[in-house]
């Protein structure tokens, strides 16, 4: 296992899911839930399978959507809904935990409820490290480096600072 | 503060504030992050002190710096290495430096140093644990550094002239914080004392290396600098197309940078009257300022060129500060100044902030943003409608189909993944894209938008890709400060004045820009010593040799 801080986990997270191929929105809320989820010790085994099938994250941040809409109009702040996964209900409740608002999520079965108050912050800790098997590393690092463009001829000449030569 | 805060004047709209060629001519001011550090050590009475030191005649070897803050102690630990000229490179591609830095968490024991100096030099290439604050870079400026090295060992003092041309001994070129490379995340440090403000951990580095160039150069030359020149040496700083996106993916943090800095303005405008002795501050302010503007050159003639123009127009403009008897004297200074270059405004906007402390000074406590976006969802599509129609109207008046509004992309290079600027037409991974362009995402989620209102989230589920731009129209409804009203894929987009908003924000002074993409700059010029920090020297706004 490797530490890492929050940070870098988040943005590689993010980095992954646009390597996967999902779009900006969703990807931004996965590195976000993805540190979340581990931060908490949760399995890792769901989120491999999801950056396998992208359209898990997608689905995912469009059921959280959903939840958020029903709870901003929902006089306790509070919806509910069904996940029969049980490795896509476990980062359904770290996304829902990860929002920047304040969350309560439980679970009764495959139902997911959660109570947002979505103009108070969230107050969840966050820890100082947060563990990350190889396994995860390797595949986090793959994915996002099919965002990375290769160098070219025109990209270093017109680089910053590219021709630099004086020094004062 | 109830007392002297004045309720401030009806802010500037986001419409004129929020656009490339405005941000691209601010000035830093008194709320800015590195001059807000310095002036809470000012309070604390500070004393950096030179805990360990292990350097050669020749200034390559140790040092350890320590810093009492808000209770806690951060130390710098600079190791300073033997360059060959030749491997000396502003250029975020460089693998060497002449110097590189880590701020630590404490006092660093001698395993902690030893693990430090054999990672640090590493840069990117290293690993840094939670007790790592900051990791950081230097290169010499050769010419400034041998001028005072001679001038030390002959028993004289350096070229002043020189001084007041360059302003530093080392350039960083890479200021990390907040988890990067397993440095400590922000979130571990946001709350202590003297920490909470935006990069400020990074500020507190700055600060102590510009501390450690200072007693570099006088160990290595022999003898002692005078306080005034040693004042006016800052750090330098190279900056590059890396720092611009951040204002783009922090909204939430552009947004409290810039309601800060327009409430200071507010609240100084709405003062209604001013003491004789107020007046005379104000008018001494105005007198730097062109001392600064006369004393700032830069190689570029076209910027140059700006600068002699600015400098001139506010000789104009001096005048207006003979009387500032009566009521609303900022107010009057700020509506004379409307027919002027965005350039006078906003460094008379940077004066009129300097010039009321205590109406302005605790708005840094507003500044950071520990967060993230706290927003409502839209009632239905026909409210997202209306929030598009009303905040980004901007937006929609552009044909993002043009060419020339299009011919830009941002992308992360796979040789030092970082970003970079690419042209679509000519260039290959326009797929690739990094989504800045919010304009036009905006537009396209309009034009998608259907007749019949419904709920977002079904809407979404048939367009998840214009999530991205629910999200930020989302953003903007309740952060008004929080979008550049500019396309930033056009090929008229200048990533400079990115450069010089977010710079600004830190404090920087003398902006030296070498091309469209890169910028150098002073930071700490004029600021105390370390051995000055008390209260009566915290006055070094637009430093000013002589």
């Amino acid at each position: 296992m490797m530490d890492w801080s929050w940070t870098e986990l988040q943005a590689l997270g993010v980095k992954a899911a646009s390597g996967a191929q999902v779009p900006p929105a969703q990807a931004l809320a996965f590195g976000a839930m993805l540190a979340r989820h581990l931060a908490d010790e949760g399995d890792e085994a769901p989120v491999l399978r999801a950056l396998e099938a992208p359209d898990t994250i997608v689905a995912l941040a469009h059921a959280v959507e959903r939840l958020v809409e029903a709870a901003s109009i929902s006089p306790a702040g509070t919806a509910s809904t069904r996940e029969g996964d049980a490795g896509r209900r476990a980062l359904l409740v770290s996304w829902l935990n990860g929002l920047p608002c304040r969350s309560e999520v439980s679970v009764a079965g495959d139902t997911v409820r959660a109570m947002l108050s979505l103009v108070e912050p969230s107050t969840r800790a966050r820890p100082v490290r947060i563990a990350v098997s190889q396994r995860l590393a390797d595949a986090l690092h793959d994915l996002a480096a099919r965002t990375y463009v290769p160098d070219s001829a025109a990209s270093r000449a017109g680089g910053a600072g590219a021709g630099l030569m004086e020094l004062d | 503060m109830k007392d002297i805060v004045p309720e401030p004047v009806e802010l500037r709209n986001p419409q004129e504030v929020m656009r490339l060629a405005r941000m691209g001519v601010m000035m830093p001011t008194r709320i800015s992050f590195l001059r807000s550090l310095v002036r809470r050590l000012c309070a604390e009475k500070a004393r950096i002190t030179r805990t360990h030191w292990q350097m050669c005649e020749a200034g390559f070897g140790r040092a350890v710096y320590s810093v009492t803050l808000g209770g806690h102690v951060y130390s710098l630990v600079a190791i300073s290495n033997d360059l060959p000229g030749e491997a000396r490179s502003d250029r975020v591609i460089a693998t060497a430096w002449d110097a590189a830095f880590v701020l630590f968490d404490g006092v660093p024991g001698a395993d902690d140093i030893d693990r430090i100096a054999a990672q640090a030099p590493l840069q990117e290439a290293g690993r840094f644990g939670p007790r790592d604050l900051v990791l950081s870079r230097a290169n010499k400026s050769v010419r400034m550094w041998d001028n005072i090295v001679a001038a030390l060992r002959a028993g004289t003092q350096p070229d002043r002239a020189m001084i007041r041309d360059i302003g530093y001994l080392m350039r960083t070129t890479a200021v990390y914080g907040n988890g990067k490379f397993g440095i400590a995340d922000r979130h571990l440090v946001q709350d202590r004392p003297g920490l909470s403000g935006p990069f400020a951990v990074e500020m507190l580095a700055v600060y102590m290396i510009r501390h450690f160039t200072l007693d570099l150069v006088q160990h290595v030359g022999g003898g002692a600098l005078d306080r005034a020149l040693a004042r006016h040496l800052g750090i330098g700083n190279a900056t590059g197309l890396g720092m611009a996106p951040f204002l783009v993916t922090h909204p939430v943090l552009l947004n409290n940078w810039m309601l800060a800095r327009e409430t200071a303005l507010g609240r100084a405008r709405a003062v209604p009257d001013l003491a004789p002795e107020a007046q005379a501050h104000v008018a001494g302010l105005a007198r730097r300022a062109a001392a600064h503007l006369a004393e700032w050159h830069v190689p570029g003639p076209e910027d140059d060129s700006l600068l002699r123009t600015l400098e001139a127009d506010w000789a104009r403009f001096a005048p207006r500060f003979d009387d500032l008897s009566g009521t609303d004297p900022l107010d009057r200074l700020w509506q004379a100044a409307q027919g002027e270059t965005p350039a006078l405004q906003e460094l008379l906007a940077a004066l009129l902030i300097e010039a009321v402390p205590e109406a302005v000074d605790g708005l840094t406590e507003c500044m950071a943003d520990p967060f993230g976006p706290l927003v409502a969802p839209f009632e239905d599509t026909d409210d997202l409608r209306t929030a598009i129609a009303r905040d980004w109207a901007w937006a929609l008046e552009q044909d993002h189909a043009d060419p020339a509004l299009c011919r830009r992309f941002w992308y992360v290079s796979m040789a030092k993944l970082e970003p970079r600027l690419g042209d679509r037409f000519q260039e290959p991974g326009a797929e690739l894209e990094t989504p800045l362009d919010i304009a036009r995402r905006v537009a396209a989620l309009h034009c998608d938008l259907p007749d019949a209102p419904g709920r977002v989230s079904d809407f979404l589920a048939l367009h998840p890709e214009h999530a991205h731009a629910v999200n930020r129209v989302a953003v903007l409804r309740r952060y008004p400060y929080a979008e550049i009203r500019d396309s930033l894929i056009a090929a008229t987009c200048r990533p400079i004045d990115m450069l010089r908003c977010k710079l600004s924000f830190f404090g920087a002074t003398k902006f030296d820009p070498k091309s469209d993409l890169w910028t150098r700059i002073t930071l700490a010029q004029g600021a105390p010593l370390g051995d000055e920090l008390s209260p009566e020297n915290e006055d070094w706004w637009l430093p000013v040799l002589g």
